[in-house]
C-alpha cells in the first residue's frame, strides 16, 4: 500500500511528499518528491549585482538565514578578491554561530513532537526566542537578517551586545542540561531513538552526506576544521563527533551531535567575544575599515570561485561564474550546493526496513529543510 | 453516609410520585417496578449529569496545567490571570461587588498578589491574558473556553467523505459515545449519589469500557483513508496488550473486596481503615499505566499519533462528530480516573479525618465541619488529582511504538498484573479478618510497601544488554577533494561503492 505523506503533512517539516511502500506497519519502499517550492533562486540571481544577491541568499533557509547569507558572501569575496577585516570575520562568526544555535534549537524542537513530546517543542522556542533577540539587534529584523556584506558585515556589534550574549548563553548552558534531562534520561526517547535509522560511514560519505550527519555517523569531518576559512583556526575548540555502534549512526547518535554542536557554539561564542580585536565594547561606525572593506562591484571576464561552508545542516557550496564586462555587475551563474538535497534521496533509502512510525523519528533527525533543498 | 443523600431523596420523592399518579388504579401492583424504574432513571442522570458537568474541570485542568508544565511564561500569564480580570478591572474589583462585603478580603488578596507578582502595567497583561483564557469568569478563568470551542464546532459542516461507508461511518461515533455514557450512569459518586446499583457492576463496566475499540474500528475502517485504517488496526493490536493487566488488576481489587459492586469495594476500605494503594502500590501503578493506555493519552496514542497518523482513527471526522468524539475521550479519562479514585484511593472517605479530629481543643468542632463537605467531593477532587498525574505523564514522555507497548504489555504489565492478583489472593485467605482490626492494618501496609520494593526496581532497571563494548573510532577526513573521499569509503567498504 502506497502511504503519500505531504506535501501538507505532520511529518514533513517543510513543503514536500514522501510516498512510502507499506506492508503492514513495515515501510518496504520510498520515493521523496521535492520541488514544491521552487523559486529559481540560482536564476533570480543572475540579474542581480553581487549586492542584491545575499537577502536572496538569506531565504534560502528561513530557519538558518545566516548561514546561508554568510555562504555566500565568502564565495563572492573569494570572486572579487577582496580583504575582509578581522574584526569583522569575528563578527561573522559570533552572528554565524549564534544562528547555528538558533537553528539547532528549531530542529530540536520540531524533532520531539516527532516523537510524540510536544514540551520541549515549546521549550525551544523560547530559547530559540533569546538567540533570534540577539540576531536581531545585529540585523534588524527577526528571520531574515541580510547581515553579512560583501567585505564586512552591517554594522558593528550594537552596545552592551556582548554583556546580553554573554548571559544569555550562560542561561542556556543550564536550558541544555534540562533538555538533556528531560530526553537523555527519558527511557521512552532512548527506545524510539536509538537502533534506528543507522547510516554506516562509508553509506554517508559515498552519498555526500554533510555535517552534524555525517560526524553522527563517526566520520570527523567539519570544514570549519578540515578547510578553516574565517576565524575557526584562532579558537579553541573541536568538531562534535560521535562514535556510534556498529550498525553506525542512528538517530540518538543525531540528537547528541546536534547538542554538543549548541554547547560547543555557544563556547564558540563567548570565546569569540573575549578575543575579538578591538574589544567587545568598543564600537564602529557602520563604514568604519575595521569592519567594512571596500568591494570592487564587477568580477573580472571569467574569474570564478568556489567556496565551502559549513551550514548548520551541512556542507553548503556557491560556485559563482564573474560575468566580466558583458555582464556588467552581474554574475554569469551561480550554483548552489544544498546538503538538504543531497540527504534527503538518501534518507529515503534508510528508512526502508522501519516502521511507520519511526519515519519521522528517523526524518527528523536528519533536520530537513525543504526552502534550501528546492531552492 | 453524609447529609447529601441525593438517592434517599429521589427514593422518597418517587415513592411519592407513584403514590401520586398510580395510587388508586389498577396498575397499584407494579409500584415497585415503577418506582425502581423511576429511582434508577433518575439516579442515573444524575449521576451523568454530574460528570458531565465537572468534565469541564478536567479539561481546565489539562489546559492550566498543560500550560504550567510546558512554557514557563505562559504558565505565569496564565497563573497570572487567576487574579488578573477584565480589562481595566482587575479580579479583585469583582469580588469587592460581592453583596455585603463578603468578597472584600478575597479582593484585598487579590490586589495584593496583583500588586506584587502582577504586572505594573496592567492592560497589556490582560489582554494577553484576554486572548485565550479569560471569558469573563473571574473564578475560574478559561473554564468555558471549551463550551466556546464546541458552539464553534457546531457550526461546522457535517461532512461524509465521497468513497467512505456511510452508514458504518455515522454509526462508529454512535457505538463509541453510548458505551461511554452506560459506564458514566454505572459509577457511584458518593454515598448517596449513585445510579442502578448492580451487584456485578465493576464487570459490567469492564465490558462496557472495551466496547469503544470496537467503534474505533468501525470508524478506521469506514473512513476509506489509509491513515485511518492503520491507526484503527495499531487500536485493535495494542488492546490485547493493556486490556489482559487491566482486567486482572480490578479482579485482584474485586478479589481483595470479597465484591464486584462498587460501593461494596468502597465499602470495604473505609472498613479496613486503610485504601487498596497503600495494600497494592503495584496494582496502583499498574492500573494507572493500563489506564492510560485504555484511554489512549500520551505515551500510549499510537492510534492517532499526529506525526505519522495526521489523527490517526479519526482523521476524516470534522465538525460536532469531531468535537462530540474529542469529548468522549475526555470523559473516558473522567471515567478512568474517578474508577482510579474507587479502586484505590478510598472513594468517598475523607482523608485525614482522624488527624483533624485529633487536634487538640477544637478537634470535635473542627471534625464535624470537616464532616460536613460531601463524599462526591472527596471523589471528584481524588479523581482530578489522579488526572493531574495524566497530565504530567502527557508532558513529560514521548510517545513509543506500537511493538514496543506489546513488548511492554507482555512481558512486564501481564506478569505483574498476575503477580497482583496472587498478592491479592493470598491477602484475601489469611488476611481478611485481621484486616478489618484497626491495628494490623498498620503492619500490613509498611510489609506490601517494602514487599513491592523489589518489583519497582526490577521495573525501573529493564534488562539493559551488552552496550556496545566495541565502538569504533571516528573516522578523521582532511582531505576535501572528491577522489580522497571514494577512496575513503573504498577503504571502509571494500568495494566501489561511488
Amino acid at each position: 500500500m502506497w502511504i503519500t505523506m505531504g506535501p501538507q503533512h505532520p511529518m514533513t517539516h517543510g513543503l514536500w511528499t514522501l510516498r512510502v511502500k507499506v506492508d503492514g506497519e513495515i515501510v518496504t519502499d520510498s520515493e521523496p518528491e521535492l520541488g514544491f517550492i521552487h523559486r529559481g533562486v540560482e536564476k533570480i540571481c543572475e540579474s542581480r549585482d553581487f549586492t542584491q544577491i545575499t537577502p536572496y541568499c538569506d531565504r534560502l533557509c528561513y530557519v538558518s538565514a545566516n548561514t546561508w547569507a554568510q555562504a555566500y558572501v565568502y564565495a563572492a569575496e573569494d570572486l572579487l578578491e577582496v580583504e575582509v577585516p578581522e574584526r569583522a570575520e569575528y563578527i561573522r562568526l559570533i552572528a554565524v554561530e549564534i544562528q547555528r544555535i538558533a537553528s539547532h534549537l528549531m530542529w530540536l524542537g520540531a524533532y520531539t513532537p516527532d516523537v510524540g513530546n510536544l514540551t520541549v517543542f515549546l521549550y525551544c522556542w523560547r530559547d530559540r526566542e533569546m538567540f533570534v533577540d540577539l540576531l536581531q539587534e545585529l540585523g534588524g529584523s527577526r528571520l531574515h537578517y541580510n547581515f553579512p556584506r560583501i567585505g564586512g558585515v552591517k554594522r558593528d556589534l550594537p552596545i552592551g551586545f556582548a554583556q546580553r550574549a554573554r548571559a544569555k548563553i550562560n542561561i542556556f548552558f543550564d536550558r541544555l542540561r534540562e533538555y538533556e534531562r528531560m530526553l537523555d534520561e527519558s527511557t521512552i526517547f532512548l527506545i524510539r531513538t536509538q537502533d534506528i535509522g543507522c547510516t554506516k560511514a562509508e553509506d554517508l560519505i559515498a552519498h555526500g552526506v554533510s555535517g552534524p550527519n555525517l560526524r553522527a555517523g563517526g566520520v570527523n569531518y567539519d570544514i570549519r576544521q578540515a578547510n578553516p576559512y574565517s576565524v575557526y583556526e584562532e579558537l579553541d575548540w573541536e568538531p562534535a563527533v560521535e562514535s556510534p555502534s556498529i550498525k553506525g549512526g542512528d538517530s540518538y547518535d543525531r540528537y547528541r551531535v546536534r547538542m554538543e554542536e549548541m554547547r560547543q557554539s555557544a563556547n564558540m561564542v563567548l570565546e569569540a567575544l573575549d578575543k575579538i580585536p578591538g574589544g567587545a565594547e568598543t564600537h564602529h561606525a557602520p563604514d568604519d575599515p575595521a569592519i567594512l572593506a571596500k568591494a570592487p562591484l564587477r568580477a573580472p571576464e571569467g574569474a570564478s570561485s568556489m567556496h565551502r561552508f559549513e551550514d548548520s545542516r551541512g556542507e553548503a557550496a556557491f560556485h559563482i561564474i564573474g560575468g566580466g564586462e558583458q555582464r556588467g555587475k552581474y554574475p554569469y551563474r551561480i550554483s548552489i550546493r544544498s546538503p538538504m538535497f543531497i540527504t534527503i534521496p538518501y534518507v529515503t533509502k534508510v528508512l526502508i526496513g522501519h516502521k511507520i512510525a519511526d519515519i519521522p523519528a528517523i526524518f527528523g533527525s536528519f533536520d530537513p529543510c525543504i526552502g534550501e533543498t528546492d531552492r | 453516609m453524609d447529609w447529601l443523600d441525593v438517592r434517599g431523596f429521589v427514593e422518597w420523592s418517587t415513592d411519592g410520585v407513584t403514590q401520586a399518579t398510580i395510587g388508586q388504579t389498577r396498575f397499584w401492583e407494579y409500584k415497585d417496578v415503577v418506582s425502581t424504574v423511576l429511582t434508577e432513571a433518575t439516579m442515573g442522570g444524575v449521576v451523568f449529569g454530574l460528570i458531565m458537568g465537572t468534565v469541564l474541570m478536567i479539561i481546565w485542568i489539562e489546559r492550566k496545567l498543560i500550560a504550567r508544565l510546558m512554557d514557563r511564561r505562559g504558565a505565569m500569564t496564565s497563573m497570572r490571570s487567576l487574579w488578573a480580570g477584565e480589562s481595566g478591572l482587575d479580579a479583585g474589583e469583582w469580588w469587592r461587588k460581592v453583596p455585603y462585603g463578603i468578597g472584600s478580603i478575597i479582593g484585598r488578596v487579590i490586589r495584593l498578589l496583583q500588586r506584587i507578582i502582577g504586572n505594573s502595567s496592567k492592560k497589556p497583561t490582560v489582554d494577553r491574558v484576554n486572548d485565550r483564557s479569560y471569558l469573563g469568569w473571574p473564578i475560574l478563568p478559561g473554564m468555558f473556553q471549551n463550551v466556546a470551542d464546541g458552539v464553534k464546532l457546531l457550526q461546522k459542516e457535517w461532512m461524509v467523505p465521497k468513497s467512505a461507508d456511510r452508514m458504518m461511518f455515522e454509526a462508529a461515533p454512535i457505538i463509541i459515545i453510548s458505551s461511554t455514557v452506560v459506564i458514566l450512569g454505572l459509577i457511584p459518586l458518593g454515598p448517596g449519589i449513585y445510579g442502578p446499583d448492580l451487584q456485578y457492576g465493576v464487570l459490567f463496566a469492564m465490558a462496557v469500557f472495551g466496547v469503544a475499540p470496537l467503534g474505533i474500528f468501525f470508524a478506521a475502517w469506514a473512513s476509506n483513508n489509509k491513515y485511518a485504517l492503520i491507526g484503527g488496526i495499531r487500536s485493535a493490536a495494542q488492546l490485547t496488550a493493556y486490556e489482559i493487566p487491566l482486567l486482572l488488576v480490578v479482579l485482584s481489587v474485586c478479589i481483595l473486596s470479597g465484591s464486584f459492586n462498587f460501593r461494596e469495594i468502597v465499602q470495604d476500605q473505609i472498613d479496613a481503615h486503610t485504601w487498596n494503594i497503600f495494600i497494592m502500590p503495584v496494582g496502583f501503578l499498574l492500573f494507572i499505566t493500563t489506564m492510560v493506555a485504555e484511554v489512549e493519552r500520551t505515551p500510549f496514542d499510537m492510534p492517532e499519533a499526529e506525526a505519522e497518523l495526521v489523527e490517526g482513527w479519526w482523521t476524516e471526522y470534522g465538525g460536532l462528530r469531531w468535537g462530540l468524539l474529542f469529548a468522549v475521550e475526555y470523559l473516558r479519562t473522567y471515567a478512568a480516573c474517578i474508577l482510579t479514585a474507587l479502586f484505590f484511593l478510598g472513594g468517598w472517605q475523607a482523608p485525614f479525618a482522624g488527624l483533624i479530629a485529633a487536634t487538640p481543643g477544637i478537634g470535635e468542632q473542627l471534625a464535624f465541619i470537616y464532616g460536613l463537605i460531601p463524599g462526591v467531593a472527596w471523589v471528584l477532587i481524588k479523581a482530578w488529582f489522579v488526572f493531574t498525574i495524566f497530565v504530567w505523564v502527557r508532558a513529560a514522555l514521548p510517545r513509543v511504538r506500537t511493538d514496543q507497548i506489546l513488548e511492554f504489555g507482555w512481558q512486564w504489565l501481564l506478569p505483574l498484573a498476575v503477580l497482583n492478583v496472587l498478592i491479592a489472593g493470598m491477602m484475601r485467605l489469611f488476611l481478611y479478618e485481621p484486616l478489618t482490626d484497626g491495628w494490623f492494618t498498620w503492619n500490613i501496609i509498611p510489609t506490601m510497601l517494602l514487599g513491592s520494593i523489589p518489583f519497582l526496581i526490577l521495573i525501573a532497571y529493564t534488562s539493559e544488554e551488552g552496550e556496545d563494548a566495541t565502538r569504533p573510532e571516528p573516522i578523521l577526513v582532511t582531505d576535501l577533494s572528491h577522489n580522497a573521499l571514494a577512496t575513503k569509503a573504498k577503504q571502509l567498504d571494500g568495494a566501489d561503492t561511488v
